[in-house]
């Protein structure tokens, strides 16, 4: 049937390269069709291209089936492979090219194609790396979900341009750039690429990590970009709602989530609520952080219930450590997915039933969230549906009314547990497997696609089972461990902050002032300083003995803990100066707050002999008595002016080793805020002009709190003052009654009608010899805070931990203690307190 | 709600007011024994000191006892440059002669009246121990200026309110003044009480309304430790009520008189509006 032309041809091919050839025979079926000067055009093709490269020709011939079937047509592609033969090295192009062209023109048109082939060949023109890596990108990912030429072409401009200017490769543009365009749109390419190409320069390794999304500026730009709603900032508004809805205790993390990984749930493990960095709206988020915080109040980690299910399961549960869930779904096998979709059903139905009891309209709520998602995954639409259809059916359930589905009924008792859940999911799952009611579930984006907004699967983390299923407790047996005192500290040489904290034990010893029973003041400490090189622990250094309160035994320890007084070792003045530098806008704000308030703040002294002001009450006063016969004292006059001074204060910060912490939100350690805000503090206090004096503590065992004397009264306010509080850090325990007595004693040198200790924490008292007894330093810190206030004193207490509401009331008595939520904000915060509690 | 002192409006009056049987009682619900202890404390004339947060209801409380007991009230509200000249009294001018006007504590004593100082530490502490030599067996005011002392009628009683927060601190009464008083202790109703304080305070407040209101302050109490210096009062309550009455949304109703008024911070705002959004809006 052949032409001679054609049979010539192959003729020629079978002497050069018969491998070729019968290759060539097996396709030529379906070239023949488009007649005889196509198939010249084609089996020349085919010869060009294999003796350029011969990977290149088979490629070609073995794809041409393929692209001949979806675009009906062999001349239009032949040639544009043809034409990205004319590079050297070209034939992964030609590989790629031959792969992609089916779905090219399947997706794109003949049209579409044409472009999407010509903007490949300009890449080669650019580069053959850039032209080959093009290519080899699956078209369907360069256009996105329906995008189309359009789309490659969009995708195609930031490319181009980075090209041009920063000769950014595209091999590593692209991959990156897909995937950024598809969560972020297009529009969002080219700033991360600009970043990327930045980063490029300083470093290649750092800048492919870049672009392969694995760094962590990467994904920080990424998230910062993402639509939805951003959870990681609204830590303080999730936390409160938590405490309103569900009580105290909770406690939220951020998980790794990050946005390549699919849609973005709540995950909880028996002690913590994960969130995902971003969320569809604010809706789902805080539907999911009160159902996630519902599993943990309402026993799907209860002990009991969890070992009831696995033994209904058949599987093992393990006596104590944390449990894995994987043997619940592991019977199903391929199937895991449908049964998971419908345990999770069961389970958050129960769980949801008791929400709506402690949450208003919380059915309401999810219910019209989850309608006004218009999308179905087309595979787990029934899972979505009858998720909506039991919702409303619980709501009726918790009206009273009669439900419509009597399967799902018994979960919305109050008595439900995890195995009822677990139990009633089985049922359902047996029927569904017989109706195919519930259709089975094999992919992954179905599967997520499944969840109601809110909610999610319960099961992405080991599981920590809880002892104690009282739904009231306040505090979940997971925090208990998290609350661990700081003693892990003791083990501080080898966290990275041991170069911060030279000044621990021995170091700090050099430092030391010989112990003095009496606090004479400054100018006994300067004398002692330059002979504190006195080595070993005689009693002279042994400090100023305190009592210590022992509940156990009501009475107090005589001379039980031994405070030594030192000078910080260390300073940092470049430190300080870019705090000074940070905060100097909040300073700036301060100060001018606190020179508005100065006119009212110095209450003007009235009835003075002279002044710069008539006190007119007084003038009255006086004109009135003097006409009435009497010889009133000529006290007429106001004058605005400082009173002698009336409020002192202690700023006493805990330097125990928990400041050093990395704060969980990120940009840096809880110390540079506390360094701040001392700072802060003392800069404002200049201001204000009250007397004042800055202190730290730290303690190891009983005989060993260290009072770091930062500023005293009367001493100014210096450079070498500011340095030290730079180079403030944290070190061992906090043993606080100790050091609240000791600053109590410092108060009795001072003149002042008011006097105010200002503790600022971020933990509960504890030390290393407490033997995990907690109460014995709180009731000895509740002790020392009573003799301070029997001495006149008014101790207050500034605390970062959210916990502290546990223990601080019992410590301070309510109204004296703050508890701040934010970290971030106690540099600005802690002036401010200070201002509104001297009013 | 028609007091006693609010007969004739918009026409000044003496401080001094001995309620009228066709008044209309001020409306109180006790919320404990504190009817009957001060009963008890006024039998004997013995100070009372009242505790509590702010809009919880010692004032209504007192101007309820004194209208039971058929007492006049007088209300000083203290501040920071009250003097003791403001509460006792002061030489005036009054052409070329002088004349002595009795403060609002030396008529309260003249007339048998209860004397109520409100939030007293807010008054600087020098102005306050006038009070000593009235709260004790002595009974006694001494008018320093004049040279005299009056023993206080029969039939009068002080009364001193303040509201411990941390804002105060600084400002606590001297213990020595303290010890003087029988002290009640306020704070905001139980749920059955404050939904009949809404519905007695605003009539033609629905069942419904009244519930969720009250369900919404108890929330809204949570938050008292994130930063509110206040928490949410029955007082806030009742015009929350109020502003619903008056034919507005409920939502809107209680933003602008739940939310906006005590607090600044957008955050706190929003979880505010999050629990009222949750009682609220279906």
């Amino acid at each position: 049937m052949s032409s001679p032309a054609i049979r010539t041809l192959l003729d020629a091919i079978r002497e050069s390269n018969g491998e070729l050839l019968s290759e060539i025979e097996g396709v030529l079926p379906v070239i023949r069709p488009h007649g005889e000067a196509a198939t010249l055009d084609w089996i020349n093709a085919c010869r060009t291209l294999s003796d350029f490269e011969r990977d290149a020709g088979r490629a070609f011939v073995r794809g041409s089936r393929e692209a001949e079937k979806v675009s009906e047509s062999v001349l239009p592609w032949t040639r544009q492979a043809l034409s990205i033969m004319r590079w050297r090295h070209s034939s992964p192009a030609v590989e790629g090219f031959m792969r992609n062209l089916p779905r090219a023109f399947g997706s794109l048109g003949h049209a579409g194609e044409e472009r999407w082939a010509n903007i490949g060949l300009t890449w080669c023109a650019r580069s053959i790396e850039c032209g080959c890596a093009y290519f080899a990108t699956p078209v369907l990912d360069v256009a996105g979900r329906g995008g189309g030429i359009a789309a490659i072409e969009a995708l195609n401009t930031p490319a181009e341009e980075l090209y041009e200017s920063r000769k950014l490769q595209l091999a590593t543009f692209l991959p990156g750039a897909i995937r950024v365009r598809n969560l972020l749109g297009v529009q969002a390419v080219l700033p991360w690429a600009m970043r990327g190409a930045d980063i490029m320069q300083s470093g290649r390794t750092r800048g492919e990590a870049y672009f392969r999304l694995e760094s962590e500026e990467s994904l920080a730009l990424l998230l910062e970009n993402m639509q939805g709603y951003k959870l990681a900032d609204r830590n303080r508004l999730l936390g409160i709602l938590l405490e309103v809805w569900l009580g105290e205790g909770l406690e939220l993390k951020e998980s790794t989530w990050s946005p390549e990984k699919g849609r973005p749930f709540m995950e909880i493990d028996g002690e913590s609520l994960y969130f995902p960095a971003v969320m569809g709206n604010r809706e789902e988020a805080i539907i999911s952080v009160l159902h996630a915080a519902g599993h943990m109040r309402h026993g799907t980690f209860d002990r009991t219930a969890m070992k009831q299910m696995f033994t209904d399961a058949k599987a093992e549960f393990p006596e104590d450590g944390p449990v894995s869930w994987s043997p619940i779904f592991a019977r199903y096998g391929e199937d895991a997915m449908r049964f998971q979709l419908i345990f999770d059903m069961c389970e958050d139905l129960r769980i949801e039933s008791r929400l709506q009891k402690q949450i208003p309209n919380y059915f309401q709520r999810l219910i019209s969230n989850a309608e006004a998602a218009r999308t179905r995954h087309p595979d787990s639409a029934e899972y979505y549906d009858l998720g909506i259809a039991t919702a409303r059916d619980a709501l009726r359930a918790s009206r009273g009314e009669p439900v419509l589905d009597a399967r799902f009924a018994p979960l919305f008792e109050a008595g439900a547990t995890l195995a009822d859940a677990h139990r009633i999911a089985c049922e359902i799952y047996a029927v569904a497997e017989q109706d195919a009611s519930l259709p089975p579930v094999r992919d992954p984006e179905a599967f997520t696609a499944a969840f109601l907004p809110g909610r999610g699967p319960n099961s992405t983390r080991v599981a920590h089972p809880q002892d104690n299923p009282d739904e009231n407790s306040q505090t979940q047996p997971g925090q208990q461990e998290e609350n661990q005192p700081d003693e892990q500290g003791e083990d501080e040489s080898e966290s990275p902050q041991e170069s911060e904290t030279g000044d621990e034990q021995d170091g700090g010893e050099k430092q030391e002032t010989a112990g003095y029973g009496d606090t004479s003041g400054a100018a006994k400490r300067a004398e002692s300083r330059p002979d504190g090189t006195q080595q070993g622990r005689g009693p002279a250094d042994k400090g100023i003995p305190y009592p210590e309160w022992d509940y156990r035994e009501s009475r107090y320890k005589k001379n039980w803990s031994w405070v030594q007084e030192k000078r910080l070792g260390e300073s940092n003045l470049s430190e300080t100066q870019r705090l000074m530098k940070q905060y100097s806008n909040a300073l700036k704000r301060l100060k001018k707050a606190i020179q508005s308030q100065k006119p009212t703040r110095m209450a003007p002294r009235v009835k003075q002999l002279d002044g710069d002001d008539m006190d007119l009450n007084a003038v009255i006063e006086f004109v009135a008595e003097k006409i009435s016969g009497r010889s009133p004292v000529p006290t007429i006059y106001r004058r605005r002016e400082q009173n002698q001074r009336e409020i002192s204060v202690i700023l006493l910060a805990d330097m125990s080793t928990s400041i050093m912490q990395h704060l969980p939100e990120g940009g840096g350690r809880l110390v540079d805020r506390i360094r701040a805000g001392v700072l802060l503090f003392a800069e404002s206090m200049e201001e204000v002009g009250d007397n004042y004096a800055i202190a730290g503590f730290c303690s190891k065992y009983r005989d060993n709190v260290s009072y770091y004397n930062i500023k005293d009264f009367g001493e100014s306010y210096n450079e070498d003052v500011r340095s030290q509080i730079g180079g403030l850090s944290g070190r061992l325990a906090t043993r606080m009654g100790a050091a609240i007595r000791h600053a109590t004693k410092h108060f009795e040198r001072v003149e002042s009608r008011r006097r105010l200790l200002l503790l600022l924490s971020d933990g509960r008292p504890e030390d290393y010899d407490d033997g995990g007894d907690r109460r014995y330093l709180h009731e000895d810190t509740r002790m020392a805070v009573k003799e301070a206030v029997a001495k006149g004193v008014h101790p207050f207490c500034i605390t970062v931990d959210t916990m502290a509401n546990q223990y601080l009331p019992q410590i301070f008595g309510a109204g004296h203690y703050l508890v701040l939520d934010q970290i971030n904000s106690l540099p600005n915060k802690l002036p401010e307190i200070y201002l509104k509690l001297r009013k | 709600m028609k007091t006693a002192t609010a007969r004739q409006r918009g026409v000044e009056h003496d401080i001094v007011q001995i309620p009228l049987a066709s008044d209309t009682a001020p409306y109180y619900e006790p919320q404990g024994n504190e009817v009957a202890v001060f009963e008890a404390a006024y039998k004997r004339r013995l100070p009372v000191m009242l505790k509590g947060p702010t809009g919880c209801g010692k004032t209504r409380f007192l101007e309820h006892m004194a209208f039971q007991l058929k007492r006049p009230l007088v209300t000083v509200s203290c501040h920071e440059d009250l003097t003791s000249s403001d509460l006792v009294g002061r030489f005036l001018l009054e052409g070329a002669e002088t004349v002595w006007q009795d403060g609002p504590l030396t008529r309260a004593v003249k007339a048998g009246a209860i004397c109520y100082l409100d939030e007293i530490v807010e008054a600087r502490t020098d102005s306050t121990v006038v009070i000593h030599s009235l709260t004790d067996h002595r009974r006694k005011l001494t008018i320093e200026k004049k040279g005299q002392e009056i023993d206080a009628h029969e039939d009068f009683m002080l009364v001193i309110s303040y509201n411990p927060g941390y804002q105060t601190v600084l400002k606590d009464l001297k213990p020595s003044t303290k010890q003087r008083f029988v002290g009640l202790n306020f704070d905001f109703p139980t749920e059955e009480i404050e939904r009949k304080i809404l519905m007695a305070e605003v009539p033609g407040l629905t069942h419904e309304n009244a519930q969720q209101l009250v369900a919404t302050g108890r929330k809204a109490r949570l938050l008292k430790d994130h930063g509110l210096e206040e928490a949410t009062s029955t007082r806030a309550l009742v015009y929350a009520a109020s502003m619903m009455c008056a034919g507005l949304d409920p939502v809107a109703a209680c933003q602008v008189a739940l939310v906006n008024p005590i607090t600044d911070d957008p955050e706190l705002a929003e979880a505010l509006m999050e629990i009222v959004n949750a009682h609220f809006a279906v």
